[in-house]
């Protein structure tokens, strides 16, 4: 069983599912359960590709970073893929090919290899946004999309043309030996601007507010969850491995970041509708999570990662469901939707509270955490940034909670399908128990996604 | 020098792309930047002594040019033309909804 | 005001990207790469040439070692395709009008064409491992016999039907020459076929048969989006 099989098999699911429309669905849920099994017996390391060894070939990495964010992804997309059967069969060719691109982005090894995943991601997230009807909005993600991958591939042609090789794991070895460091700036802003288009940072995000802001229950939890989890974690991976942030560069992607989570915040603290208050903080934990991996705390970053994805996941379900049978989403028309539902308020509940922080909750742990490494590298500008933010959140959070259970003049009654139900369940009985009982949590430390030494050696 | 030609393109490209307010114009500012790219990839493999990278039965000694960056170049034509077929599709349905192409003319939808 | 701000956008981007690159000290100046400074060198070795077995070095490399970054390729294809399938809707489609009248002598004179780009869109193909050439170019001139059709005559509609399995087929089967890679040698997408002289047709392995694999795909690929385009809903 190689890892391979993670990209493969999705694709060729995806070919066949063009002759057999009528099983697409089925196969994505078999295709989304095999790799899930591959996951887990998969051996781990550097895997060849055509049998050429790296450098000259293109290979695949697998670790334990990669493994914590494909178990992820791979389990959203089924989630997802499920409880939209009925009403977006047709998206499920896509849905594979996402998968199969989001896997693949994970796990290459290959700078040029990374890009074309890119594309093929991005152009997945184009065709999902279609399902919300807006061509212009689509329009724009599109535009802005191929400029960013544009930017990105210039500068793995530039680190290309510098260093004379794709492979991330070589480039690795090679930039740490010069000591050259002002040529590599731009090279880094290229790629960096790149991937920061996709994973929502400022200023590069403002497709997120067109796409998200009239989303459903197909492309909300896809773009804002399993495509933040993803590009985040990309991100995440390139920022501690590759780029080195030092002296001005440093100082202004600092500032960039920091803007982006004040800015996000506030809009989202001035906005009167559902869908874009969840837009805008998942704006600004994007610019948290990066943030975080600057500064090298990586493990709670990583954790942040999941805890955001599984509780947007429950927020955008429990809104986008509801704007569908209610009309729109405004916090005023939406008045009083959990108090029909009682168990899906409770859910979204915990799951809110969970993003804000709040003890019991997973939020609360890696918060805690990821502020006293902060304080700790003294960092004390940063960790007062985001505690302003988190009582921002937790203001205009509070605000929603409390508009959505108090009844108003009208009653509202949205029903939500059992399957819908039991996901809710899952997620929130998941933030809770990792809230409560953390010793899972501690197994990992921050060097989870440094490419170990072992593997430059042998690779 | 000649390759900060391609740049130039590239900065037309963004340029057009800022500024114009048409959404097929917007597409080909796009293409134009891409093209400036690509130029810019082919040319980091040139040499002025190089020859074609085809292997022949007298080929000993000679320079070749590099063949990585035209590899890379045709996968990233590639990659243009699906991604621009996908534009054209939309900018049509977005004809079909609000019966321009400009931007400033539509109604509604800002 | 918005283009002034545009236009100073682009010329620091412009000027930013010009400077870094003249200013840096490993960035080779235009025409004088060493290729022995690079990975490409490994290609261009006369003693690798069996590693994969093409004469003809981009074949090899977007083929034989890189050959995963065409399989994504092809997948960008087959997205946007399936992508543009989907805007556009499958259901009650019909012919694009044409402004004139196609005469007798346009459309036998197109149908005559077809047959020759056809035969040298697959000439283009086959030989894509000794020649320049290969899958992708071979295809698209497929698509563009299949454009010229669509221009010369007014009631043509290709089977798009047909196209959409040929795609799916020739794609399925793509992957599947890896998964045999995967089980009869070691790798994904290794070569497990003799590979035959250098220089000779039936050569290089895997590649020719990849590379007629791609030129079915792209060619039905683009014939199908040429068809969305130019079809519209009957009620329109």
């Amino acid at each position: 069983m190689s890892i391979i099989l993670l990209i493969a098999v999705p694709l060729l699911a995806a070919f066949i599912s063009i002759i057999f429309k009528k099983i697409a669905t089925y196969l994505l849920v078999a295709v989304g359960i095999f790799n899930l099994v591959v996951l887990f017996i998969a051996p781990m390391g550097v895997i060849t590709i055509g049998g050429f060894t790296p450098p000259i070939g293109i290979s695949l990495l697998f670790d334990t970073y990669s493994q914590f964010s494909l178990v992820l992804i791979n389990a959203l997309i089924i989630i997802i893929a499920l409880l939209n059967c009925k009403s977006f069969n047709k998206y499920s060719g896509i849905l594979l090919l996402a998968m199969a691109s989001l896997n693949g982005l994970l796990l290459t090894n290959d700078l040029f290899n990374l890009f074309v995943f890119l594309e093929i991601a991005g152009i997945a997230a184009y065709l999902i946004t279609t399902s919300n009807k807006k061509p212009l909005k689509t329009f724009h993600y599109l535009i802005l999309g191929a400029v960013g991958s544009s930017l990105f591939l210039f500068g793995v042609v530039i680190l290309y043309s510098m260093f004379g090789t794709l492979n991330m794991v070589d480039m690795i070895i090679k930039i740490n030996n010069t000591n050259n460091y002002d040529q590599l700036i731009l090279p880094f802003t290229l790629m960096f601007i790149g991937l920061g288009v996709e994973a929502k940072l400022l200023p590069f995000n403002s497709w997120v507010k067109g796409v998200l802001g009239k989303s459903n229950t197909l492309s909300g939890p896809m773009i804002a969850s399993v495509y933040a989890a993803a590009m985040s974690f990309v991100l995440g991976r390139y920022i501690t491995n590759l780029f080195m942030f030092e002296g001005n560069l440093l100082l202004v992607v600092t500032v960039l970041l920091s803007l982006g989570i004040l800015i996000g915040e506030a809009m989202a603290f001035q906005s009167t509708k559902a869908r874009k208050i969840l837009l805008f903080s998942s704006v600004a934990q994007a610019s948290i999570i990066a943030l975080l991996f600057v500064n090298g705390v990586v493990i709670w970053a990583v954790y942040y990662i999941i805890a955001a994805a599984l509780s947007k996941l429950v927020l955008f379900l429990v809104i986008n469901k509801a704007t569908k049978e209610v009309g729109n989403d405004n916090l005023d028309n939406l008045q009083g939707l959990f108090s029909n539902n009682i168990l899906v308020g409770l859910t979204f509940t915990l799951a809110t509270l969970s993003v804000m922080g709040m003890p019991l909750l997973v939020g609360f742990v890696i918060k805690l955490n990821f502020l006293t490494q902060l304080a700790a590298a003294s960092q004390i500008w940063l960790v007062v940034i985001i505690l302003v933010a988190s009582v921002v959140e937790g203001i205009y959070f509070v605000r929603m909670l409390v508009k959505l259970w108090y009844k108003g003049k009208e009653q509202i009654n949205v029903k939500y399908h059992i399957s819908f139900k039991i996901v809710f369940v899952l997620v929130a009985a998941v933030l809770l128990v990792l809230g409560t009982y953390k010793a899972p949590l501690d197994n990992y430390d921050s060097t989870i996604d440094t490419v170990s030494q072992e593997v430059i050696n042998n690779g | 020098m000649i390759q900060y030609a391609s740049i130039i393109l590239f900065v037309f490209g963004l340029y057009g792309l800022l500024t114009n307010r048409n959404v097929i114009k917007m597409i080909i500012s796009l293409n134009i930047m891409e093209v400036g790219l690509f130029i810019f990839i082919i040319s980091i493999g040139f040499n002025y002594d190089g020859v074609a990278p085809i292997i022949t039965s007298n080929g000993a000694g000679l320079i070749y040019v590099d063949p990585l960056p035209q590899a890379l170049v045709l996968t990233a034509i590639v990659i243009g033309v699906g991604t621009t077929a996908l534009a054209l599709s939309i900018a049509k349905s977005i004809y079909k909804k609000y019966g321009t192409f400009d931007l400033d003319e539509m109604e509604g939808e800002r | 005001m918005k283009n002034i701000l545009g236009l100073a956008l682009a010329l620091i981007l412009g000027i930013f990207i010009i400077l870094s690159l003249d200013s840096s000290a490993s960035f080779p100046e235009f025409g004088t790469v060493d290729v022995n400074d690079r990975v490409s060198a490994e290609y261009l070795d006369q003693d690798n040439i069996d590693d994969v077995g093409s004469a003809n070095i981009v074949t090899a490399i977007v083929v034989g070692y890189r050959g995963f970054d065409t399989l994504g390729e092809v997948t960008v294809l087959f997205i946007s395709a399936l992508g543009v399938a989907l805007i556009f809707g499958s259901k009650g489609q019909k012919r694009l009008d044409l402004k004139f009248k196609p005469n007798f002598m346009l459309k036998t004179g197109s149908k005559i064409i077809f047959g020759i780009i056809l035969v040298t869109s697959l000439y283009i193909i086959l030989h894509g491992h000794l020649t320049p050439g290969g899958g992708f170019p071979g295809g698209a001139m497929i698509a563009s016999a299949i454009l010229l059709l669509y221009l010369a005559d007014d009631k043509f509609r290709s089977n798009i039907k047909s196209f959409k399995i040929l795609e799916g087929i020739a794609g399925s089967l793509f992957v599947v020459i890896g998964l045999l890679g995967l089980i009869f040698a070691t790798y994904f997408l290794q070569n497990f076929i003799p590979q035959g002289t250098v220089g000779e047709l039936l050569s290089a392995g895997i590649i020719p048969i990849i590379y007629i694999l791609v030129g079915l795909k792209v060619g039905s690929e683009i014939s199908g989006i040429i068809d969305n385009f130019l079809t519209e809903e009957e009620s329109a």
